[in-house]
């Protein structure tokens, strides 16, 4: 159970909200404050977490696989699991050349040229394992531990125990450019915790955000409705007495007429620079996109916005990173309009002093299988690669992260991690640790348990922390 | 750690050491297993030690570790990481050195010390069913004392505390309260005038009946039984496709509240309403009803492609085993999937007994008409085949003889169906009746028809015919299925939707569809399996037009992308009757028109049906692929005196057994459930659970006392909200006192009623009430939701209207994926599981949506409009908008403000406010 400092404790608190009473309201909105709760002293403050929707391939990116290109168009010499399409048995070598980068000489394929320059801050990550083959419970089990629907999102974790840190925006927000994932809302939702904690949307556009635009046109009129609620209301609790939730509402209207205010400021690049623009590639039409979900990202980890998830951008004919078919041509693009956004992102959190404190992490629901999908045998140039749950690759960066690092490695063929497996219970584990929790300790009362983001499972690994 | 674990060792070793297990084996296990597997780890993961020799022969649950002498032994194949699903240690093969090592001291006899420290206890063997009976929840239900009230209950436990009930509220705020407690909208003015003025003593009772003979108190209760089964009309997933005919059980639903059907009745429906061998109808007569309950199990999450069917199946069931044993009996049984419960006397071999039950139960949407219905439907469908066979007669020398030529099957086809018979098949609805046919009535030209019997849902001949025909389930074989089909064209894109479809449902999944055309005679479509080879499938027929009709005559399943080559087509076309005899044609076609015309309709039902009724084994660690001893169907132990006899699934005893022996929890939930609703905290706070880590009640011996008078009235819901809404504790102010402030400030005595927050659902309905847009009509398929620019995902719906036809909420679409915004910002449950007790949260999502929503925004102005086409006088407005809003007069200050607010803005800004204020979604 997470413990408070102050009384009563937080199980109190919320086992009376989850009855309808108490102080669920007041206690979310007085946790704004950062770090209410850690168990440890905490190594990051935020996290950017790059998801990579559809699920990249691994030996086409950070996990190079000589023995495709060796064995190209050869079968597999063993009998791969069932997949969701099942028709992959033959071997495909990665299209794409990779070159070692840095100091730490990590190999980065030709898809991630500007990622590449930062390779000394990554801890690439080989050797990740999930569980499901097949793209919404897998969705649902990177975010939530769980491969069904219901259960709350690592964001909605991480702000139930770290509270938002923002004072005018909400703790756990979601940027998306026209693409939302298998599984949809769901992904980013509070499950069975309060729904305080559940992930605020940010479309692309001028209003990211439902009914964040005033209604009232009118100057002041707005402002004037709010005057006179507030002094109805003051007479609310008179007649009521004084009853917890019904200051919260009132407060809740000044924090909503705050988060008016904020959003826009929060949208203003004005004050960027041109190199900062460029930097992220807001100049450019493939980058744009991605380019404005990282600075807008950059942007709230400023204001102390606890976990900031960003969603691929849509591509017309390419379906996210899921290419079954026209893997180069598909990869290819996905890679060219976030690379550079990811690299501008990961350069201006580190010139700010603010990588140091902000965990950056980047990865797919699962990665792609080292064989050729060649259905009914279409062309070399159209075959693609289908889902691969046992063995695949994500990268940290930032926030207690040992950079210049490759952890973990799957099989000569890519198939399956081999060495340091890292399940994606453990990933949860090391991140909650990042931020000062202990995945052990991070616990919500339901259903007669103590329920945890990492269930039953879950280590921390200790070979990626600085 | 290490250290205690190598004293272990050493003291074990000091009798019989052997130097290669003492310098390759050990250090290994030691360093690589331990953490998991040894005294050390506080339950070893799969039951299984290697800290000791007799633990590595005894191994885990899934037998011995070590078989000396043997290479296939477990762990040799674990650490090979040769089997797909057994590979150790997870974090990383061992190096080949290591593993060879391991193999030559496993094919050397696997020496090693013999002495070891005696095992600690597996596992937690045999639960003391008797002890944990002495479980409060589980205790009979003592007789009730007809002179004890619930007053006297509260007021016993109050007064103990020194404290007592507050008095009572105003009349005004008590009439509003109980409103939205049985019907979910606010009461007119004129309500709230006429009870303010009633001075006989039964006013608050007369209230209380007008209100409980509602038809909205059947809609308002059924949102709140809806949250308990995890409602929802779509699959969820990937392309969130419809769950045909779930709407119908909401409607069930709020019928059998409004009817007052017996609970218990409605729990036995629930499980095996199907089978019940006097099912209720529906009041007109023309349904059943008990089936629909079953739709229950449905509700569920359905994954669009399972890559492994078994395990789908398993997770189908643990959610419905799950929402079963919460909703009725308050117990979490699903927490014995994987092991016995860690504390509620529930073992993992209970958990499988009730699984066996749902593991014979297959999902059937399923035509209910009642027997009186059915034969109205089998008289006018034999009416329609006189008349054809009065033509048929006439005709019968220039019939065209049909050749018999079967399409070729070629090497590589497996013929799945050709409809000889329909054994094997389940037939709902009249349209396939009584068989397949070889003859094609006289009115359907059918170009390619060879003669062979068909599966035709045109009956005797007439398209006012539906039902369905569905396959058992089977593993999909191939990678290809070739249909030949004839029928009327449907539309594609409806996809399951479609009324006319032959689809392959895999794992649940309504996966791919072959739809006729409406070309004039057969012709073969074929899907590639790409997704369902070697999934758990089934195939139906599907005829739900009543102006069409659908015609299948041969599946096959096929290595081929090519169908068979077709027959030859008979050469000679139907003769046309008309060109023989056009005036008794044109008579013949009159009386079949005006069968059709009055041709009766048909119910549908998303049910239950028994299917391949069998036990299951235990899951070893929830594992369907390490199965233990076989689970005979039972219910659970813990509350069972006779084992209830297993006919077919079993379903109907498991029925009985809820409300016999089960009897005392399932009335006790249910009590709580509704005590929970009017007070707002449960006497069990955790309504869903009673077991162990559930709260203990607060006042018990009301509890009991409300359960047995629950089952004393026939299970009658209506005559528990009369016992607990006709009290002074309902009646009282919630005003809190600061004495009992401090003396119980949870209030868990109830010295004073609860403020408590409207769902979303009905803060909706009071804004459609208010300004006078309320869409009163009930039942039927559901308004799709308005789905605003910021939802978004596959399988986006067409958005509904903004005010959703002015129908109250419980009518909106539950669209898994698509959950309505407004609800979902008020905490509305996500249809996962049951919840009996909302959270009740305040986010700036809230205030946003009443400030800025454009649905806000024209409900004030409609409400503002109203109030200023009825009065002119702007101290009488605001007294309506008081009164329509929070069922009281304004003070003077906030007249004074809403006139002087209104004149310096408009009417329709001052409503906006007054549905923003905390008063309007407060219910003190």
């Amino acid at each position: 159970m997470f413990h408070r400092r102050a009384a009563p404790s937080r199980r109190e608190m919320l086992c009376q909200a989850a009855n309808g009473f108490g102080g669920l309201a007041l206690l979310s909105l007085l946790r704004e404050q950062a770090g209410a709760a850690a168990h440890h002293p905490a190594r990051a403050k935020s996290v950017i977490f790059l998801f990579m929707d559809g699920g990249p391939s691994q030996m086409d990116t950070f996990d190079p696989k000589p023995r495709l290109k060796r064995d190209h168009g050869k079968p597999l010499p063993f009998q791969p699991p069932t997949t969701v399409f099942n028709i992959s048995d033959k071997m495909l070598g990665s299209p794409f050349t990779f070159r070692r980068y840095g100091q730490s000489g990590a190999e980065v394929s030709e898809l991630f040229p500007h990622v590449a320059e930062c390779a000394d801050d990554l801890c690439i990550i080989r050797s990740m394992v999930a569980d499901h083959s097949e793209h919404t419970a897998a969705n649902y089990f990177m975010h939530s531990g769980s491969g069904f629907q219901g259960r709350p999102s690592i964001g909605a974790w991480v702000t139930y125990g770290l509270g938002s840190g923002s004072k005018n925006l909400p703790g756990f927000i979601v940027l998306e450019s026209g693409l939302i994932p298998p599984g949809g809302l769901d992904c980013f939702g509070s499950g069975f915790l309060p729904a305080s904690f559940q992930g605020t949307l940010f479309r692309s556009g001028e209003h990211p955000i439902a009914d964040i635009e005033p209604i009232d046109k009118q100057p002041g009129l707005q402002r004037d409705k709010l005057d006179l609620l507030a002094r109805l209301n003051r007479g609310v609790l008179d007649r009521f007495g004084p009853v917890n939730e019904i200051e919260a509402t009132i407060a809740n209207y000044e924090l909503a007429f705050r988060m008016q205010a904020e959003v826009p400021d929060l949208l203003d690049f004005s004050k960027e620079s041109e190199a900062t623009r460029k930097l992220y590639g807001l100049d450019e039409d493939l980058t744009s996109a991605f380019g404005r979900e990282c600075l807008i990202a950059r942007r709230l980890v400023e204001r102390g916005v606890r976990f900031v998830e960003l969603l691929t951008p849509a591509h017309k004919g390419l379906d996210r990173w899921d290419q079954h078919s026209g893997i180069e041509n598909g990869h290819r693009v996905n890679a060219k309009s976030t690379d550079k956004p990811i690299a501008g992102l990961l350069k201006d959190l580190k010139s700010r002093g603010l990588l140091d404190s902000t965990l950056v992490v980047w990865g797919g629901e699962f990665g792609r299988t080292p064989c050729a999908q060649f259905p009914d045998g279409s062309y070399v140039k159209e075959v693609g690669r289908d889902h691969n749950p046992f063995g695949f690759t994500m990268w940290m960066a930032g926030g207690g992260v040992k950079g210049g690092t490759v952890w973990g490695a799957t099989d000569e063929f890519g198939y399956f991690a081999i060495e340091n497996k890292v399940h994606v219970h453990d990933l949860h584990a090391t991140m909650l640790h990042l931020l000062g929790m202990d995945h052990t300790r991070l616990t919500f009362r339901y259903s007669g348990r103590d329920m945890r983001l990492t269930d039953v499972h879950g280590n921390v690994i200790g070979g990626v922390l600085a | 750690m290490k250290r205690a674990l190598g004293l272990l060792l050493t003291l074990a070793v000091a009798c019989s050491a052997d130097e290669f297990f003492e310098k390759k084996i050990r250090p290994v296990l030691v360093e690589q297993c331990y953490a998991c597997h040894s005294a050390q780890s506080k339950t070893p993961m799969g039951g299984l030690r290697l800290d000791s020799m007799g633990a590595l022969l005894k191994g885990g649950d899934t037998g011995p570790a070590v078989k000396p002498g043997d290479k296939n032994s477990l762990l040799l194949r674990a650490i090979s990481y040769r089997d797909l699903n057994l590979k150790m240690p997870p974090g990383g093969k061992l190096s080949d050195e290591r593993i060879a090592d391991f193999t030559r001291w496993v094919e050397a006899g696997a020496p090693g010390p013999t002495q070891v420290a005696a095992p600690a206890a597996a596992s937690s063997a045999g639960l003391d069913l008797e002890r944990a009976r002495s479980f409060w929840a589980f205790q009979p239900l003592p007789p009730p004392d007809p002179k004890r009230t619930i007053d006297s209950f509260l007021r016993a436990k109050l007064k103990e505390n020194g404290l007592d009930l507050a008095p009572a509220a105003d009349r005004g705020v008590w009439i509003r309260r109980v409103s939205f407690s049985l019907i979910g909208l606010p009461p007119s003015p004129r309500e709230v005038n006429d009870f303010v003025n009633d001075q006989a003593p039964d006013a608050y009772r007369k209230v209380v009946e007008r209100l409980l003979a509602s038809p909205h108190y059947g809609e308002r209760w059924t949102r709140h039984w809806l949250d308990l089964v995890r409602f929802s009309e779509t699959n969820g997933h990937e392309f969130d496709n419809d769950k045909l005919d779930a709407w119908r059980y909401r409607d069930y639903v709020i019928r059998a509240l409004n009817q007052d059907v017996p609970y218990d009745q409605f729990v036995r429906e629930h499980i095996a309403g199907d089978l019940m061998p006097n099912p209720r109808l529906t009041p007109d007569g023309a349904a059943l009803e008990s089936p629909l309950g079953t739709s229950v199990y449905w509700f569920g999450e359905v994954l669009n492609s399972a890559t492994d069917s078994v395990k789908s199946r398993a997770d189908q069931v643990d959610n419905q085993l799950d929402v079963v044993s919460k909703a009725f009996l308050g117990l979490t049984v699903a927490c014995a999937r994987c092991h016995d419960h860690k504390f509620d006397p529930i073992p993992t071999l209970d958990y499988y007994s009730m699984a066996g039950y749902l593991h014979s139960t297959a999902l059937r949407y399923a035509v209910i008409d009642s027997p009186a219905r059915a034969r109205e439907i089998a008289a006018a469908h034999a009416g329609i085949a006189a008349h054809n066979e009065s033509i048929r007669k006439l005709l019968a020398s220039s019939l065209p003889v049909r050749s018999d030529a079967a399409p070729t099957i070629r090497e590589g086809d497996e013929l799945f169906a050709e409809f000889d018979s329909y054994d094997g098949w389940d037939l709902t609805g009249e349209a396939f009746r009584p068989g397949p046919r070889r003859e094609v009535p006289p009115n359907q030209p059918l170009k390619g028809y060879t003669g062979e019997s068909i599966a035709s849902s045109f009956g005797a001949g007439t398209d006012r015919l539906v039902g369905s025909v569905t396959s058992k389930k089977f593993i999909m074989p191939k990678l290809w299925v070739h249909v030949r089909l004839a029928g009327t064209k449907t539309g594609l894109a409806l996809r399951e939707r479609a009324p006319l479809r032959v689809t392959v449902v895999a794992d649940d999944h309504p996966s791919q569809h072959f739809f006729p055309d409406g070309s004039p005679g057969f012709t073969w479509k074929s899907i590639r399996m790409t997704k369902e080879i070697g999934r758990t499938c089934y195939i139906e027929i599907v005829d739900r037009d009543r102006g069409g009709h659908i015609v299948v005559d041969k599946i096959v399943f096929s290595d081929s992308k090519e169908p068979p080559a077709d027959p030859p087509i008979p050469e000679n076309a139907p003769i046309r009757l008309e060109d023989i005899n056009p005036t008794l044609v044109s008579d013949l076609q009159a009386r079949r028109a005006a069968i059709e015309a009055q041709f009766p309709h048909s119910a549908w039902g998303m049910i239950a049906g028994d299917e391949d009724p069998h036990d299951v084994s235990v899951h070893i660690r929830g594992s369907h692929k390490n199965l233990g001893v076989p689970a005979p169907r039972r219910p659970l132990q813990i509350l069972t005196k006779t084992v209830p006899k297993c006919e077919g699934s079993g379903r109907l005893g498991l029925a009985q057994w809820m409300t016999t022996d089960a009897a005392p929890l399932v009335a006790r939930v249910m009590v709580n459930r509704i005590w929970r609703h009017h007070f707002g905290r449960g006497l069990v706070p955790t309504t869903d659970n009673f077991g162990k880590t559930g709260e203990r009640p607060s006042h018990p011996e009301l509890l009991d006392w409300l359960a047995a008078r629950f089952v004393e009235s026939g299970w009658s819901v209506k005559a528990m909200h009369r016992l607990m809404l006709n009290t002074e504790a309902y009646r009282q102010s919630s005003r809190v006192e600061a004495t009992a402030s401090q003396i119980d400030p949870q209030n868990h005595l109830l010295h004073h009623m609860p403020v408590h927050r409207l769902e979303g659902e009905a803060i909706r309905d009071a804004l459609l009430n208010i300004s006078g847009s309320l869409n009163r009509d009930m039942y039927g398929r559901g308004v799709r939701p308005h789905i605003g620019k910021y939802q978004d995902g596959r399988g986006k719906p067409a958005s509904g209207p903004l005010d959703g036809d002015n129908r109250r909420s419980i009518y909106i679409q539950v669209r898994r994926n698509f959950l309505t915004p407004m609800f979902l910002a008020f905490d509305y449950p996500l249809p996962v599981s049951t919840i009996g007790a909302r959270t009740s949260s305040t986010v700036p999502s809230q205030a946003l949506m009443m400030m800025n929503n454009e649905f806000a925004a024209e409900m004030a102005k409609r409400w503002a409009g109203k109030v200023a086409a009825e009065e002119a006088d702007p101290v009488q407005r605001v007294e309506m908008l008081y009164r329509a809003a929070y069922a009281r007069l304004p003070e003077d200050w906030e007249r004074r403000e809403a006139i002087a607010f209104a004149e310096k803005r408009s009417w329709q800004d001052l409503a906006h406010v007054l549905i923003n204020s905390a008063e309007f979604i407060y219910v003190p």
